[in-house]
């Protein structure tokens, strides 16, 4: 397992460091002087310069970055300069919304994702296969925010059943907090939930032509067994890796679903950020998002070894 | 695409029919072209031919552009106004329509252009093995950057507005067009006409246009149609968080954000755009379907 983890390190490293020169660079690529922003209406050349030598903007950009890295990697996210705050605090204040989100959307992709995509691998009815097919092509299809709209029409404005704008923190008020959840979770989840069911589904059907599922049936195993220990089992994988995938996707999807339920993530901080060009935090999201996702990538690969020891011992590549 | 010189018919494999196959079109073109003989393929291809022929014919169509206030603001469906009427009193149906201008002015441009450039990049490896994965390393950056992300980063450099929209669309497109090139030509690489054109003493370059570019070209065409979808779906995503086109100026995104603040007083406000996004979607997706039909069809 080590060495299998050894082998996936350094592209997974690679992308991460590039990504944190990326967020490190914003700033410096966007129009505009923080120092010259900083100093106020009418700055003399003087306040800007001893700004800029404060921030220690007048030195090389490679020292820059190395400061700023090193500072991020000890817990010093920096000082917001636009809202006054460190921007540890202005993060900390918006995860909670963030994460409650993408948990209930994770929790959700997983029951639906897993629930359909057995359904449609393991009927034999046709009609049913072609419904659940019809099902999944659809959400597919439907961008979340269409399906955060018609959520919001159907049971905030029509029928008034859910809340639809704000939300109430979950650990604060339960059942308050869930029910502002529901709505933002469903949008969220349903598409990527359709895309590994559809993995899942196909790769059960063409687990299904194997040989050992021949002879598994010669031998005279009942079809749930075989569903169960010979077509599941060797499907998993794939569902495992979607999953994974798909959290990432997940975290990028709360930006919208964040803006259509007006909910105060760190989706709307990035995009309030972007608008009020608050670049210490912004870059610090980047790095955050991008962060996670190859996390993400890293558990998936690690449970798709665990779950098949072909590619953990595999040393082709 | 009307003039590739393609190998359909010359690469070893296809056999000696090759010669009466040729006669009436080019066997590319032709089997492209089945794509719409089938009947999703027609209705997609009438579909974006309406959507685009209002979207060119708006100017002419509406001569007192999107910005045309009138005296009732909010308003349900009418006769009059067929998708309502927005905050300002401006028809909702005009301002969708011109809306449709703008998401097409950017996913005609960057989606082709996206393709071609990852497929390019894609195809690298064929000149020289670590070139190529080189390549590779770089695009799987960009996947690092899921969803609006890239996004919102292009958008913070160079303000909102069309043109980062336009690079959203077209750097997020690379990934998954230089997989598919760099798949065509790994599939093609150990073929035995290959390695024959290499034994001939084949220059590498000519290798990649004569053998592998042609394979490449059906996954790039299906993959142009998918990612016009996605192009749509970024540009509404962008401006629904707030950071796309500008007001006055409306794109389907842009009605579907300012539609969201009155959801509650005027719900019909949405429908409207969402009506013209979603035809927009099933238009290419069908297209898409009856194109990968067409090029798997032997």
């Amino acid at each position: 397992m080590t060495r299998f983890l050894v082998r996936k390190m350094p592209s997974l490293m690679f992308v991460l460091l590039a990504s944190s020169v990326v967020a490190f660079a914003l700033p410096r690529l966007a129009p505009g002087d923080v120092a010259v922003t900083l100093a106020g209406q009418d700055p003399t050349p003087a306040a800007v310069a001893a700004i800029r030598q404060q921030l220690g903007l007048n030195r090389s950009p490679v020292l820059q970055y190395f400061d700023w890295i090193v500072g991020v990697l000890h817990g010093n996210l920096g000082q917001s300069y636009v809202l006054h705050r460190s921007v540890a605090s202005v993060i900390g204040d918006r995860i909670e919304s963030t994460v409650e989100l993408a948990l209930a959307a994770a929790l959700l992709v997983v029951v639906f994702g897993t629930t359909l995509g057995v359904l449609a691998g393991s009927t034999k009815r046709r009609w049913a296969r072609a419904t659940l097919d019809l099902v999944n092509s659809f959400f597919i299809a439907v961008p979340s925010f269409l399906i955060g709209l018609v959520l919001i029409l159907v049971f905030g404005v029509l029928h008034r059943w859910l809340p639809v704008i704000g939300e109430v923190s979950v650990l604060d008020n339960p059942s308050f907090g869930i029910q502002y959840l529901i709505l933002p979770a469903i949008a969220l989840a349903l598409a990527p939930a359709a895309v590994v069911a559809r993995l899942l589904q196909t790769e059960m059907l063409s687990a299904r032509n194997e040989d050992y599922v021949d002879l598994a049936v010669s031998k005279g195993a009942s079809p749930s067994r075989i569903t169960t220990r010979h077509v599941l089992r060797n499907s998993l994988g794939t569902a495992v890796v979607a999953v994974g995938l798909q959290i990432g996707h997940l975290l990028a999807g709360a930006v919208i679903i964040e803006a259509i339920f007006a909910r105060n993530g760190l989706g709307q901080l990035a995009v309030s950020s972007v608008q009020t060009r608050d670049f210490t935090v912004l870059q610090v999201l980047i790095l955050g998002v991008v962060f996670v996702a190859v996390l993400c990538q890293i558990f998936t690969e690690i449970g798709l070894a665990s779950l098949d020891p072909r590619i953990r011992l595999g040393d082709q590549r | 695409m009307t003039d590739v010189p393609v190998t359909a018919g010359e690469a070893p494999g296809g056999d000696a029919p090759a010669v009466a196959r040729r006669r009436a079109l080019n066997p590319t073109v032709s089997r492209y072209l089945h794509a719409f003989r089938t009947p999703r393929g027609i209705t997609g291809a009438v579909l974006l031919l309406l959507l685009a022929a209002a979207a060119l014919l708006a100017p002419v169509l509406f001569p007192g552009g999107y910005d045309q206030q009138g005296s009732d603001a909010l308003a349900g469906i009418s006769a009059q106004h067929i998708f309502g009427t927005d905050e300002f009193g401006r028809d909702l149906f005009v301002r969708s329509i011109y809306g449709l201008r703008i998401d097409l002015s950017l996913i005609l441009t960057a989606v082709p252009l996206s393709m071609a450039i990852g497929t390019v990049l894609g195809l690298t490896g064929a000149l020289s093995e670590r070139l190529g994965s080189g390549t590779q390393r770089l695009l799987d950056v960009i996947i690092g950057f899921p969803g609006l992300i890239l996004g919102i980063c292009l958008v913070s450099i160079l303000g909102p507005g069309w043109l980062a929209i336009f690079l959203t669309i077209l750097i997020s497109g690379l990934p998954t067009a230089g997989r598919l090139a760099r798949g065509a030509w790994l599939g093609q690489q150990g073929r035995e006409y290959v390695l024959a054109a290499r034994v001939l003493g084949v220059s590498r370059p000519q290798l990649l246009v004569r053998h592998v570019l042609p394979n490449a070209m059906d996954a790039a065409v299906v993959n142009c149609a998918v990612w016009m979808v996605v192009g749509v779906y970024i540009e509404a995503g962008l401006s629904i968080v707030g950071l796309g086109v500008q007001p006055p100026t409306p794109s389907l995104g842009v009605l579907l954000n300012s539609g969201l603040r009155f959801v509650t007083q005027s719900p019909t406000y949405i429908l409207g755009p969402a009506l013209l996004l979603l035809l927009l979607a099933v238009g290419f997706s069908l297209l898409s379907d009856a194109l990968n039909e067409a090029v798997n069809r032997r």
